[in-house]
């Protein structure tokens, strides 16, 4: 099956064979894996490619329609997840499954099968602490979810994964949510648990660089299919970037012509407390014409998410004043700002921006329910809502079964897709985008940015939040890092570079460079 | 569960087909009435009269069809004030109290306008009887708006206050008709003044218009849920309330906006038990009774999954088998409670059904590679 030099001893887990298909999707087409005990595997491959689907295969999520799982070469089925721990595999999903009210220690404990019927916390806090202690773990037990950064809600997953017993850790895109120093420890973490306690990683990815990284082999996937097996010390980036492709991507230049409209919006010492009741946003100013892309650099937590949703009217400003068009609109609720045209896109796709039970049809209607051109006699307009669906979906080349599909069926990457055309397709004049890119492979990324830059040659004034630098200073007319809730400069595209802004993005450097 | 070669497991169901939806449901009944004939084993008749009694008093006699129709009129009114919050992802605990609301709304109509005495009504009685109903729908939507705002505005718990607010309305009622209470009947205590029978609720083809109503109000709440902007967003509510935020929709006027409505059917059942046909009210030896019979609304909500038409057939036959099992508990002298007993099994059998309905038995062969035990736990390292 696999080439001899890359088995080169009996795998601990296979999959031969998989098959699975959804109702107008072939999700997976004979899908053979194979996992060495001992080694971090990468799963690399586009949105959409089946990633999600194989794991929860592996994991007894979901029944393959062909094919079967092998641990160490016995044939095993999972008729449910409970199986595939039992057997020592655990698996962190690709959308966190905490309960944010609980305690860490009450997510860990709960669910488990031992304790069902009745909770003894005390007796499993000594045993979580002894394996925090083991894997040399720290995470604050008695601390609620919801108070933990994205990092270390990362490694509650880890640990309740281990703490059932799993040898094999299944993780799928674990570094979404996670900011480049808490990348780095997560994958620092997972060495150390592979090298010291013989732990096998299974790695879901569409990032080269973790691949690069960490990774001892890589199997990519392209649309549901195998399309190479590579030890990672053999392949080079540009291989498997053609191999998750299919071909050479040109990368749309994003050089865009500096002619300025009229001034637009324009913020005036914004601050905003968070849900914690911080001031996280302290006091941030600046002004956008037309067709400018301001762009925030940060790491996550420094005040971006309180600047996008009091500007979306989803927050209230806790001080200062946000202008459109000369006027005071920082009072505003949401849908008059919508109104007005500022669109949002934000960096929560499944929580904030769409219904995971609802139609592509019904999502769309999200930022259109309250248009009069699609309400007749209080009837929404259903034939409408179709074609622009439709269109949405063409111009965005989001895969989808049908538009009567529902939204969690859609990978992260299509459902952001989605949520992109559907706040364009109202032609904002303010667009505030969160993270546009986040999850996104490298081909739907390019195409966001490049829509982002189509968006401003209408006219659109666009504050984009990233913490992708690279994309910052590629896309902007300004860049604005943004540390604690200040920005520590507005700095013209022509005189940043990565050093000046990545400092000023540690803290490094305020006040020293100019403020417009 | 393991059968030889063969295995039997629960699997999630893809998409149920929709006469699946019917099939479910009649299985689910049969098999009630199939389990109900234990409940008729410590009579003397046979089982098939027993059977017969219940249906024949239930659905053919005049006496029990009446009693079968307004039954239901209560009961689809219950279910209303339950499904709107509950599209909204809403609880409506307050349902009882906003049915007392609701009685004593359209008795207070004529007690205030001294409308005792056929004789001398000050209005005409067809505007009484429109007031009477709007002042029902009016207290009830109060009551559930109440419940509506501490829910979405204030942080105190509002599942405490609802249930006192509901004990308070009950002892108001009961109170209201006391000796000395302002609703008193002039006979004595335990029942309130009668209403002229020219403010009774007028019948259409035999049954008060009430029925009309009801029905009516099941195909409009389809179509709100179905076509309408407003519909829609109760439901993007309901389903994932932080991204109907950021569609636009105010929480706060949303919330209150379904419990008005709640309040308003929960109302009109009381007006419907209370005013609208023996024109007299009486609270009877069983305190709980309206809040019980109440429930069975709630759960023909959540079998109808969310759909009003939907629930008018359930609601029926709750209806029906409670009215006929409490007529043959009499005439075959069944033991007490039948009725509720048959009302019970039915829920179970419609609950079990529920979740056949999203997940299916799968018979699979097991591949025989597969039988051979496997070691459960990997050795370290
Ligand atoms: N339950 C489902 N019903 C219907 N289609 C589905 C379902 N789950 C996944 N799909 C489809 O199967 C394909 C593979 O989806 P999958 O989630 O495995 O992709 P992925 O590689 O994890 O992508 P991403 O990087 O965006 O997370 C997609 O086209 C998706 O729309
Ligand atoms: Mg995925």
């Amino acid at each position: 099956m696999s080439p001899p030099d890359l088995a080169p001893t009996e795998p601990i887990l296979a999959a031969r064979g998989i098959t699975k298909r959804f109702p107008g999707v072939l999700a997976l087409d004979h899908v053979d894996l194979e996992i060495q005990a001992g080694e971090i595997h990468a799963v690399l491959g586009q949105n959409g490619a089946g990633k999600t689907t194989l794991m929860n295969i592996l994991f007894g999520l979901l029944q393959p329609d062909e094919g079967a799982l092998y641990l160490r070469e016995q044939r095993i089925r999972f008729r449910s997840p409970h199986d595939a721990l039992a057997r020592g595999i655990g698996m962190v999903h690709q959308t966190r499954r905490l309960v944010s009210a609980h305690t860490v220690l009450e997510n860990i404990v709960l669910g488990h099968p031992r304790t069902r019927g009745f909770l003894n916390l005390r007796g499993a806090r000594l045993e979580v602490e002894a394996l925090c202690n083991r894997y040399g773990f720290t995470v604050p037990l008695g601390a609620r979810v919801w108070q933990l950064s994205e990092g270390e809600r990362q490694w509650v997953e880890i640990l309740k994964a281990l703490y059932r017993g799993a040898r094999i850790l299944i993780l799928d895109e674990p570094t979404a949510a996670l900011t480049p120093p808490e990348v780095k420890t997560l994958l620092a973490g997972l060495q150390t648990l592979v090298r010291d306690h013989g732990v096998t990683v299974l790695l879901v990815t569409h990032k080269l660089p973790i691949v690069m990284a960490v990774s001892h082999r890589v199997t990519v996937l392209r649309s549901g299919r195998v399309v190479a097996r590579l030890r990672t010390a053999d392949a080079a980036e540009e291989v498997l970037v053609q191999h998750m492709i299919g071909r050479d991507i040109a990368f749309r230049t994003t050089n865009r012509s500096a002619e300025m409209g009229r001034p637009l919006l324009q913020v005036e010492q914004l601050s905003a407390f968070n849900d914690k009741g911080l001031l996280a946003l302290r006091g941030v100013s600046f002004s956008l014409r037309e067709g400018e892309v301001l762009g925030v650099a940060g790491v996550t937590g420094n005040g971006q998410e309180e600047l996008a949703q009091v500007l979306a009217g989803l927050r209230p400003a806790a001080s200062g004043r946000v202008r459109l068009d000369g006027r005071d609109v920082t009072r505003l609720s949401p849908l008059q700002r919508w109104r007005m045209g500022v669109g949002y896109v934000p960096a929560e796709r499944i929580e904030v921006a769409s219904i995971a039970a609802f139609s592509l049809v019904e999502n769309t209607a999200l930022n259109y329910h309250f248009d009069p051109a699609f309400i007749r006699r209080g009837l929404l307009d259903n034939a409408a809502l179709e074609q622009l669906t439709r269109r949405i979906v063409t111009t965005y080349n989001v895969k989808a079964p049908s538009q009567y599909a529902r939204a969690r069926h859609l990978s992260g990457g299509n459902l952001q897709k989605l949520i992109l055309g559907r706040v364009l397709s109202r032609n904002p004049r303010l667009l505030i985008a969160h993270l546009p890119t986040q999850g996104l492979d490298v081909e739907a990324a390019a195409f966001v940015r490049a829509t982002l830059v189509e968006a401003t040659a209408e006219g659109a004034a666009v504050l984009l939040i990233s913490e992708d630098l690279d994309e910052i200073l590629t896309l902007s007319d300004w860049v604005a890092p943004i540390y604690e809730g200040r920005f520590g400069a507005i700095i013209p595209r022509t005189e940043a570079d990565a050093e000046t802004v990545g400092a000023m993005m540690a803290g490094l450097g305020m006040k020293e460079a100019g403020v417009r | 569960m393991r059968l030889g070669r063969y295995e039997l497991t629960l699997e999630p169901r893809p998409a149920p087909p929709a006469i699946f939806t019917a099939l479910t449901a009649v299985v689910a009944i049969l098999l009630a009435l199939a389990l109900s004939s234990f409940l008729f084993l410590s009579s003397h008749t046979r089982l098939i009269d027993a059977y017969r009694a219940v249906f024949s008093y239930a659905f053919f006699n005049p006496h029990g069809v009446l009693a079968t129709v307004h039954r239901s009129i209560y009961l689809l009114f219950c279910t209303y004030a339950f499904l709107v919050p509950f599209r909204a992802g809403l609880w409506n605990i307050g349902l009882p109290g906003q049915v007392y609301a609701g009685g004593l709304a359209a008795f207070a109509v004529p007690f205030v306008l001294r409308a005792h005495d056929p004789q001398t009504l000050p209005l005409p009685p067809g505007l009484l009887i429109v007031l009477m109903i709007a002042a029902a729908a009016a207290a009830g939507a109060a009551t559930g708006g109440f419940a509506g705002v501490l829910r979405a505005k204030l942080q105190v718990n509002e599942i405490l206050v609802t249930m006192m607010l509901n004990s308070i309305l009950f002892w108001l009622v009961a109170y209201m008709i006391k000796e000395g209470g302002p609703f008193m009947s002039a006979t004595g205590e335990g029942e309130s003044f009668g209403l002229p029978s020219s403010l009774h609720a007028p019948l259409l083809l035999g049954v008060p218009v009430t029925a009309a109503l009801a029905l009516g109000v099941a195909v409009l709440l389809d179509l709100l849920f179905a076509k309408t902007a407003l519909g829609y967003r109760i439901r993007a509510f309901g389903e994932n309330p932080a991204a109907a935020r950021y569609g636009g929709i105010i929480p706060v006027a949303l919330s209150l906006l379904v419990f008005l409505l709640g309040g308003a059917f929960a109302a009109l059942a009381g007006y419907h038990y209370f005013a609208a046909v023996p024109g007299v009210y009486k609270i009877p030896g069983n305190y709980g009774y309206y809040g019980d019979l109440g429930f069975y609304g709630i759960i023909a909500a959540l079998i109808a999954r969310g759909s009003s038409l939907g629930a008018v057939p359930i609601v029926v036959l709750f209806a029906g088998l409670s009215v006929g099992a409490r007529f043959a508990q009499g005439e075959l002298r069944l033991p007490f409670g039948v009725d509720y007993a048959l009302l019970g099994l039915l829920m179970m059998t419609f609950v079990a059904s529920h979740v056949l309905y999203h997940f299916r038995f799968a018979w699979r062969r097991i591949p025989s590679e597969a039988l051979q035990s496997v070691p459960t736990e990997l050795p370290e390292g």
